[in-house]
């Protein structure tokens, strides 16, 4: 079993208490209405799905029930770093 | 004209013994969830000392995350609701019951279900976790007993799941 470092419980913890939630940092609009179809589809769809470095929400949710952010290579399946939300990407 | 309320616990009343293990349930208390942004407002309101790292627990107060505390009392003991303060206080009483884990397998029993090594969690000490799929929060309160605090509707199949693990 992978053990994922949570960064607001600081210490490792089993990957069946986390919760994938989609690629991190990916702001909001300010002024959604202003949009364009094609521009608010984009926020909405498209994902960068890449192969290798990657950086993901996830959510210690069977834990402390905070999300953070984390960098895993999707091939290795190994966790590069995590960082708690907010922080600048890394 | 009002009927006594009959108290219908989800598990049996009676505890469970095996070689090395007693799994009971434990008497009703009050269960509030506490979430504040700052500790030292639901420590002026409760006048209790609160536990600031996540896992560490004190006087029935467990911190679960940084900003959230699961705080188990007495039956009858009064919480200030914390009207016109920034925290919230919420009483789960009847959401969870508790059971009580103990004797030298306890923490066998535990760990045949739930991934984390509880042979190295600390005398007091609480988390947030899993047993299989079910979620718990379990609590050593001392070194052969823990304390498995679980949703009522979830409680059936945990007994079911960790007498069968104490059977083996």
């Amino acid at each position: 079993m992978i053990l994922i470092h949570c960064p607001y419980c600081d210490e490792k913890r089993p990957e069946i208490e986390f919760a994938n939630a989609g690629q991190a940092h990916i702001a909001r609009p300010l002024d959604p209405s202003g949009q364009s179809d094609a521009d608010w589809e984009t926020y909405l769809f498209i994902r960068a799905n890449p192969r290798g470095r990657h950086h993901e929400r996830w959510r210690h949710i069977h834990g402390c029930g905070r999300f953070f952010n984390a960098v895993r290579d999707t091939v290795t399946d190994k966790f590069e770093t995590t960082y708690k939300a907010g922080e600048p990407r890394r | 004209m009002s009927e006594a309320l009959i108290r219908h616990e989800p598990v049996s009343d009676a505890p469970f013994v095996a070689e090395g293990v007693c799994i009971s349930l434990a008497p009703p208390m009050q269960r509030h969830a506490l979430r504040a942004r700052n500790a030292e407002d639901l420590e002026g309101l409760l006048k209790v000392k609160i536990p600031r790292k996540i896992g560490a627990s004190h006087g029935g107060i467990m911190c679960l995350g940084p900003d959230e505390w699961y705080f188990r009392s007495e039956v009858g003991t009064a919480i200030p609701t914390g009207e016109g303060l920034p925290v919230a206080i919420t009483d789960i009483s009847e959401r969870s019951i508790c059971l009580i884990v103990e004797g030298p397998r306890a923490s066998e029993i535990l760990m045949a279900g739930c991934p984390l090594d509880l042979d190295q969690f600390a005398v007091g000490q609480a988390t947030r976790t899993i047993y299989e799929t079910v979620e718990i929060i379990v609590m050593r309160a001392a070194e052969d007993r823990f304390h498995v605090e679980v949703w009522r509707s979830f409680s059936a199949w945990l007994w079911m799941a960790m007498t069968m693990a104490a059977r083996h």
